[in-house]
């Protein structure tokens, strides 16, 4: 250990400097953006604001960490906005009759069983990811249906909406529900074996099996951590709202992708960071808070989302390239 | 207790499936029994429209089973739901009248293919609550070329077809946007949560809002944002709004979850206190009890409860009897006139609440 620790030194030093290079990229398409809106809107750049935002991009931001996970072993997760829908009105029927104690942790784990379905579905049944979670997408909204009978259950509880409302410290709770699902994640794939792992799955997947990773659990374990997001963003959602609707979510998924994408972590998989996606994540939400303020037509908006996508990730990837 | 919950997930998807299997006792989709049906018929605003005895339907002198399809545009909204609950009561007073639903998942394609599917499965006639109007004209061809009664609900299609039933939502905007105007004493800025772009209940919303305006030079739209229909959307457009916008008299939003929705944004910048009004659309009870409460001005009444209508009009065809109130207008076929509900302002709050659709409550106002 101690005869390869220079090496390995080095190994990680260039590593993270090639990491810084190819972040600079995605964090000056947002330092553009952020000086276009501050051009565009003298409301822009004011505190209130940039909460607002802050709490606007808390759901797609913590549905997006837990995409990064699957992006990183060339996965993919397309139920997690269906996932939202369904812990959302889990959370909206539990708190009818129970109180927070009982429907937050019980809908969470709605999240992390649908996420373990995924996961098995994916490592030991040999199903490919995209059509595992498209099936999760159709079931998982199919429960939140029939649970509900298509109807939306309001939340009436006092506590939960302060949840999805309050501030801590001055800050929005969901904005700092997103920033510590950001820190644990980060910590997670840069500081532990599993976090290791998740890049040399996403990386060479038969190479990480040879070299004794326990691909199949390390798989598992990537796609629960994604549904448990799902129905933390879905927390977040039912406590904004006050309203558990089965239609919670619709289309998250693509827009939770993009941001994945646009903060520069490789649909190839092997390499990308949470950071990279926080950061995509505040580009879009920033663009879309700028659209709004200066109040364009919204069939437009869509035009500048789409545009907007494509040039980050072409503005990101020319660095690297480089 | 706490259980019981997450085991009624797995029985719920059951049961379902079983009710489907073992016939009459629990209706697909609303899953609702007869009985819960015929108490909910006695509410129903419309059953004085071609009214029809309780009992068995003679088609040409005899008793047969008779089989109606219904194609909806998709069941993700409880508008939709409510749609169909009232056909369902229509149906429960007809023991040999069968409903075959299908679920468009708001699709054009699909529910062109679904109402071929009913074709081929040989119905009597079919009501289909088009989800686009020029996109269903082949589904309504097809239906009528085998000369079987087509009852459009709702939104028109464009071609021939025995009967189309459904409010104006023209019209029903120009009540709305008038309550607004006089409710402002015609000045003010106002901005719009339109529902799904694209959509034609909200384009024909904003036209009859526009309609309106164009009369009162001193409202001015400041913007306009796309809600979707639903709440989440609408706190981000008018949390940015706010903050883009010190002045806003009133919020124009073409459904209700959206007001609600701007309201919490209002709640969550402090500015409860400008007493900023909604004006809205959708008919529910819910939103009813906020016109009460006073946190919309006006509730545009657009009631789903046309759908018993809608079966009564097959059966009427089917069985020969003329259809009063059948009038050509200016598109292929005939439509029902029907009078526009009146809106639901804080006056009729009272006189409606229990009327309207769902049974759901409205969230609590924030700014309270």
């Amino acid at each position: 250990m101690s005869r390869s620790l220079p090496a390995l030194r080095r190994g990680r030093l260039a590593d993270a400097a090639s990491r810084l290079h190819k972040q600079a990229g995605v964090v000056l398409a947002l330092v553009l953006l952020v000086l276009a809106a501050t051009y565009a809107s003298d409301r822009f750049l004011t505190v209130p604001n940039l909460l607002n935002v802050l709490r606007q991009v808390a759901i797609v931001g913590i549905l997006a960490v837990g995409q990064t996970f699957a992006i990183l072993t060339a996965g993919i997760d397309l139920s997690v906005g269906a996932v939202l829908g369904l812990s959302v009105v889990l959370f909206a029927r539990l708190l009818e009759h129970h109180g927070l104690v009982v429907a937050i942790p019980l809908g969470l784990l709605s999240g992390a069983v649908a996420g373990l379905v995924n996961g098995i579905g994916i490592a030991y049944g040999g199903i490919p990811p995209f059509i595992m979670t498209l099936g999760m997408l159709s079931f998982a909204r199919g429960l939140a249906f029939i649970y509900t009978g298509g109807t939306p259950i309001p939340i009436l509880n006092e506590d939960f909406y302060d949840i999805g409302n309050g501030y801590v410290l001055g800050m929005p709770i969901p904005a700092l529900m997103l920033i510590a699902a950001l820190f644990a994640c980060g910590v997670v794939l840069r500081l532990t074996p599993f976090g290791r792992c998740v890049y040399a799955i996403g990386s060479n997947e038969a190479a990480a099996r040879l070299s004794g990773v326990a691909v199949r659990r390390y798989k598992v374990l990537v796609y629960v951590i994604c549904g448990l997001l799902a129905a933390l963003a879905g927390l977040v959602y039912a406590s904004q709202l006050s309203v558990g609707t089965p239609i919670a979510g619709q289309g998250y998924e693509l827009d939770a992708i993009a941001a994945v994408v646009v903060g520069g972590t490789s649909l190839f998989g092997g390499a990308g960071s949470v950071f990279g996606t926080f950061v995509g994540t505040l580009i879009i939400g920033v663009l879309a808070n700028m659209l709004n303020l200066t109040g364009v037509d919204p069939f437009v908006q869509q035009l500048f989302k789409g545009a907007l996508i494509v040039i980050a990730v072409f503005v990101m990837s020319r660095p690297s390239r480089g | 207790m706490m259980l019981k919950h997450v085991a009624l997930l797995i029985p719920s998807l059951l049961a379902v499936t079983l009710s489907a299997a073992l016939a009459q006792e629990r209706l697909p989709i609303t899953n609702k029994t007869c009985d819960e049906l015929a108490a909910f018929y006695a509410k129903l605003p419309f059953t004085d429209v071609l009214p029809l005895e309780v009992g068995p339907v003679e088609v040409q002198g005899k008793v047969r089973p008779v089989t109606i399809g219904f194609s909806q545009t998709g069941f993700n909204h409880p508008w939709r739901i409510a749609m169909l609950e009232a056909l369902q009561a229509e149906a429960c007073r007809h023991p040999n009248v069968k409903i075959v639903v299908l679920d468009g998942n708001v699709d054009v394609a699909k529910q062109n293919n679904d109402v071929r599917d009913l074709l081929a499965r040989g119905v009597d006639g079919v009501v289909m609550s088009p989800v686009e109007s020029a996109g269903l004209v082949p589904a309504a061809r097809a239906v009528m070329a085998q000369k079987l009664p087509l009852i459009v609900l709702d939104r028109d299609v464009p071609s021939d077809k025995t009967l189309f039933i459904g409010q104006s939502n023209v019209t029903m905007a120009e009540q709305v946007a008038e309550r607004m105007a006089k409710d402002l004493g015609g000045t003010g800025n106002i901005v719009v949560i339109t529902g799904l772009k694209g959509s034609s209940p909200a384009v024909d919303r904003d036209r009859g809002m526009a309609d309106v305006l164009a009369k009162y030079p001193g409202i001015k739209v400041l913007v306009k944002g796309d809600g979707e229909w639903i709440r989440e959307p609408a706190v981000r457009l008018m949390e940015d709004w706010l903050t883009a916008n010190p002045k806003i008299t009133a919020v124009f939003s073409h459904a209700e979850e959206s007001s609600w929705g701007a309201q919490l944004a209002i709640a969550r910048a402090g500015r409860c206190k400008e007493g900023i009004r909604h004006y809205t659309f959708d008919g529910s009870n819910a939103g009813f009890k906020s016109v009460k409460r006073g946190t919309f001005g006006a509730d545009g009444n657009y009631t789903p409860y046309i759908g018993d209508i809608g079966l009564r009009a097959v059966i009427y065809t089917l069985t020969g009897k003329a259809i009063p109130g059948r009038a050509n207008y200016d598109s292929p076929g005939s439509r029902l006139l029907l009078p526009d509900s009146p809106s639901v302002v804080p006056e009729n709050a009272d006189v409606w609440i229990g009327r309207g659709w769902g049974d759901f409550e409205p969230t609590l106002d924030p700014c309270r």
